[in-house]
């Protein structure tokens, strides 16, 4: 039967032992990072954005690489998903876009502090993460947008077949086609039946104009992106 | 109790039982925040509630491991604590330290690490007054009479533990290599040397409670303890797998955290086995409920429902997700909060000498608080589950995805009602001991020394 010294000594070794892999793991882990983390990309500008986003512990809400509290989305892949455009508008005021659901609170980011954060979360966003986060697999997510330009291409020809950047990560933030998106704003299948081109641009251009009291924000477009934004809208029959 | 500087454990015991209180109003803030009452934004945002509501835990349980120092560490070495000013001095500082961090983080002052969220200048702090614990309870070791195994793995436990607090304090430019070694802290205290502290409290325990032998009881602590390292040192790699370091985490950390049942499942033989052993018959029952609780929840939320999401397959699915609330909070009420609640039944009647454990008060406080905790982990893990599948593997909105499990938190509140309701009891229950009293000094366990003579 084991005894009591054995038994310390199970302890001590394997302690010992486990101790030293783990040291010679970490070495080769921190040789690894600078590769696997693009530290070449990592700027004055990104270190600045990750001191704002620890300072104002960003982490109490959301997660990045999966780190953090559960109460607002993942931002990993947020640079991917959303754009810096969104990024910019969201951050200028976040209680604007998401008007009477969770809100984050408002920091009073100045432009170059917003920037500074948006490279943060880009940069992050390039790590190689072994695959994280995986891509929605239960429902191919690329069937039900292929669903939707189909019906869109086929109706207005193959040159608006693929949405602009811009409505993938600015509107679909909010907004639903083909049942893809947000749901704080109404569904924009067949939108085009309900708006003219003329009321479309304005309705981006400036929404209070519109409708005074209208939960969506002005999103401070570009002419051409709205243009373009609009020209595609207008495809959503 | 033997020794009359022992009653230094009853001021951190108290500050336990304000700090656990204040901990759960900060639940009941995000709890509600999530259902959407999230009234105080203004004045407690969820990132400051969130943040005192894990380090208030991180603080009432160190805070619970050190009053059960004082109280064991002499009784182990056989010797008055060496200075119980000092202890004094280091229980206020420990206190304007947590005051002081907490009002910080109303006030978005803070570093914005997950669980090591108290800004720097307070991390130098904490530092000096854990030396200051080391050294008093070190030095009572060392000029005491008798060096049991308990006593050196409940040092070796806290020294460890003081010791793995610094890499959490080198400043990182690169998120990879912050969150690297900020599990240095976080995982390799909870999986690693918290639970040498834990161990060696149950060994004290079962030693005090049951009367097995303390040679065979202290055998197997090194059984057990050894199995804790072998597993969780690399099982810190499941921390590992999406942060930006090598491929090959998946398989160590895979392999290894499977194993990290194993030692939580040994410690709940352990309890159970020295519990249905022992010929002693003490009257403290309540206390060996806690403990014996501690064995088995620590295994079922800390060994079981952790291993759930730590195979990568899972894992992906599951990281950074509700899910990790579901296994934390069993794990850390079934390993640590039960064993700091059992202590602190033992050391209770022993110091003031009231045996209130054979009342109802004591009795309802164990179980509405177990029931309480079981079915909050329950609604975590429905809202959990229900948010993995929605959000990441068909793609819905996480805002969508969100209203979609509100309901849950709603069953959340009322599981923690409930365990409120169990907390209380035991509350109130530690307040109706009143003062440790220097009549109750004796030379062996009172109880003990009763049955004994029966």
């Amino acid at each position: 039967m084991l005894s009591k010294s054995q038994a310390r000594r199970f302890f001590v070794g394997g302690t010992a032992g486990f101790s030293l892999v783990f040291l010679w793991l970490t070495v080769d882990t921190i040789t690894q990072t600078a590769e696997r983390s693009n530290e070449q990309n990592l700027t004055a500008e990104v270190i600045r954005g990750k001191e704002i986003w620890d300072k104002n512990n960003c982490m109490g809400c959301h997660t990045l690489l999966g780190e953090g509290a559960y109460y607002a989305p993942e931002l990993t892949r947020v640079y991917e998903r959303r754009g810096a455009a969104w990024m910019q508008i969201f951050l200028k005021d976040p209680q604007a876009m998401f008007p009477g659901k969770r809100k984050m609170v408002q920091y009073h980011f100045k432009d170059d502090q917003i920037a500074e954060v948006i490279a943060f979360l880009k940069w992050v966003g390039e790590i190689d993460t072994n695959g994280f986060p995986r891509k929605p697999d239960l429902i191919a997510p690329t069937a039900s947008s292929a669903n939707a330009t189909a019906s869109v291409g086929s109706a207005t020809g193959s040159s608006a077949a693929t949405p602009p950047a811009l409505f993938t990560t600015v509107c679909q933030a909010c907004h639903s086609l083909a049942g893809t998106g947000g749901k704080v704003g109404p569904a924009l299948d067949g939108v085009a039946n309900r708006y003219t081109e003329e009321r479309m641009d304005l309705w981006l251009k400036n929404p209070q104009a519109v409708k005074p009291g209208t939960a969506m924000p002005n999103l401070g477009l570009s002419d051409k992106d709205r243009t373009e934004l609009t020209g595609w809208l207008m495809t959503l029959k | 109790m033997k020794y009359a500087s022992q009653r230094i454990a009853y001021v951190y015991f108290a500050t336990c039982m304000l700090l656990l209180s204040l901990q759960i109003v900060y639940g009941f803030i995000m709890a509600f925040a999530h259902i959407g009452y999230d009234v105080l934004h203004d004045w407690i945002p969820f990132n400051t509630a969130r943040a005192t509501h894990t380090n208030l835990l991180v603080v009432w349980l160190l805070c619970g491991f050190m009053g059960a120092a004082y109280y064991i560490i002499p009784d182990e070495a056989e010797r008055e604590l060496y200075s119980v000013k000092l202890a004094w001095v280091q229980w206020a500082s420990l206190v304007v330290v947590s005051v002081t961090a907490v009002i910080g983080f109303h006030l978005n002052w803070w570093e914005g690490r997950k669980f090591l969220e108290i800004p720097r200048p307070l991390d130098y702090l904490v530092v000096i007054n854990v030396l200051m614990f080391l050294f008093n309870i070190g030095m009572t070791a060392l000029k005491g009479r008798r060096f049991s195994t308990t006593g050196i793995v409940l040092y070796t436990g806290l020294f460890s533990a003081a010791l793995l607090y610094l890499p959490g304090m080198i400043h990182f430019n690169s998120q990879v290599l912050d969150s690297y070694f900020r599990w240095w802290v976080v995982h390799l205290w909870v999986e690693g040397v918290w639970e040498l502290i834990m161990g060696a409290l149950l060994s004290f325990l079962l030693i005090k409670l049951t009367g097995v032998d303390r040679e065979i009881i202290e055998k197997w602590l090194y059984v057990i303890v050894g199995l804790t390292f072998v597993s969780g040192i690399l099982g810190t790699g499941h921390h590992y797998y999406w942060i930006g370091a090598p491929r090959y985490w998946l398989m160590v950390g895979g392999v290894f955290s499977a194993l990290e049942p194993l030692a939580f499942l040994a410690m709940a033989m352990y309890v159970v086995a020295m519990s249905r052993k022992g010929g002693r018959n003490h009257p403290n029952r309540i206390a060996l409920f806690w403990t014996i609780s501690c064995g088995i929840l620590s295994f079922v939320g800390a060994g079981f429902l952790g291993f759930a999401h730590t195979i990568p397959q899972v894992n992906i699915w599951t990281h950074g997700t509700l899910i990790t609330a579901m296994h934390g909070h069993l794990a850390f009420w079934g390993a640590y909060a039960t064993i700091v609640l059992a202590i602190i039944s033992y050391a209770m009647p022993q110091m003031t000498g009231r045996k209130r454990y054979s009342g109802w008060v004591a009795e309802w406080a164990f179980w509405t608080s177990n029931v309480g905790m079981l079915g909050m982990t329950g609604a975590f893990g429905v809202a959990g589950v229900t948010q993995v599948y929605l959000e990441r593997r068909v793609g819905m909105d996480f805002l969508t995805v969100q209203d979609a499990v509100a309901v849950h938190f709603i069953g959340l509140v009322l599981a923690a009602s409930l365990f409120t309701l169990g907390i209380g009891l035991y509350i109130w229950d530690f307040i109706a001991h009143g003062l440790p009293s220097l009549e109750v000094l004796e030379t062996r366990d009172q109880d003990t020394a009763v049955k004994a003579a029966v």
